[in-house]
């Protein structure tokens, strides 16, 4: 879901860019203050393994495919929504700057979608559901799930705004494309955690303490 | 346990062999949006494939571009999937290394105001 620069008018593109500061200069703040020194070895995997997963266009029927875009699996892992933002916006720009894949006038909204959406859907669907549940699969799959449909939605009304999509249409064609794309996302991200979680037990910190006898 | 450095360094090599597989098998179907965008054009049935020749119309009057060194994740169609690993190998391990450097930056930021407390 990289918005290209051709979909957004420029000035539509600076708010959005003026608002993706604001979230930035917190992920920022949070990496320096709230991120310990011993997770740095985690987050910079993270990163690589995001940018990685994100090259992989995965087939999802009706002529569609769609990539995975982590930013759940950042929040999650790391226990903050700001582990995503921080993570993906350093992602999106190599993607955009390197490679073309999503516009620079419109990085700012991809910021916003992907990282900041992403991070605070996945990061507090997880918190709730763990919450309800108490299975940390359940809830990892369920907030990965939302946190690509979500953005997708977004997305699809900022498509709207910039008047590139019709409202409904936009919105029924992200929806159904997305929630396919986030089964996906889902297994991969309950998958990744289990995997990082086994290596490196002490790197991982939801947050939420692991109940008693699970 | 795994130490720090098997850790980044089995981390990276998962990562390089997700992307060296991606290019090989990556879907060449539009994507979420770029599929939304031809079926807002006509030229794409909502559930259905997408034809052979369907170009996404982009209206880019008044609107920036910009031309990337790599677009599409390929060194252009002579290097083929060759251009396409390297490529992705170093948006991998660019992503790495940004992500690490600014993150590592910040703490050493940090450290001399954490003294002083």
């Amino acid at each position: 879901m990289h918005i290209p620069d051709a979909f957004i008018p420029i000035w539509q593109g600076a708010i959005y860019w003026i608002i993706a500061l604001v979230f930035v200069a917190l992920a920022l703040r949070w990496a320096r203050n709230e991120m310990s020194e011993e997770k740095l070895p985690l987050v910079a995997v993270l990163a690589a393994g995001i940018f990685a997963l994100q090259s992989f266009n995965l087939p999802v029927s009706m002529g569609t495919s769609g990539h995975l875009v982590g930013g759940a699996l950042a929040a999650i892992i790391l226990g903050s929504p700001f582990a995503a933002i921080f993570i993906l916006t350093l992602v999106l720009i190599v993607q955009a700057i390197l490679f073309g894949d999503g516009g620079i006038t419109v990085l700012g909204a991809n910021i916003i979608n992907m990282g900041v959406i992403g991070g605070f859907v996945g990061f507090y669907t997880f918190r709730g559901l763990m919450g309800v549940t108490k299975s940390m699969p359940v809830s990892v799959f369920f907030a990965a799930w939302l946190a690509c449909l979500i953005p997708a939605l977004a997305c699809a009304v900022e498509m709207y705004v910039a008047g590139t999509f019709p409202l409904i249409e936009g919105l029924v064609a992200m929806g159904i494309y997305h929630a396919i794309i986030g089964i996906i996302e889902g297994f991969v991200t309950v998958a990744v955690i289990y995997l990082i979680t086994t290596a490196r037990p002490d790197l991982v910190d939801t947050g939420v303490k692991a109940p008693a006898g699970a | 346990m795994m130490d720090n450095k098997t850790f980044i360094l089995a981390g990276i090599v998962i990562a390089l062999l997700i992307g060296g597989v991606a290019v090989f098998f990556a879907s060449g179907d539009p994507d979420g949006l770029e599929s939304t965008a031809l079926v807002v054009q006509g030229q794409k049935e909502l559930t259905g494939s997408t034809p052979e020749g369907a170009e996404i119309h982009e209206d880019l009057t008044g609107k920036f571009s910009y031309e990337s060194p790599m677009p599409d994740y390929s060194l252009g169609e002579s290097m083929g999937s060759t251009g396409g690993i390297v490529a992705i190998a170093v948006g991998t391990i660019l992503a790495f290394l940004v992500v690490l450097g600014l993150a590592y930056g910040l703490k050493l930021i940090n450290k001399p105001a954490k003294q002083n407390q």
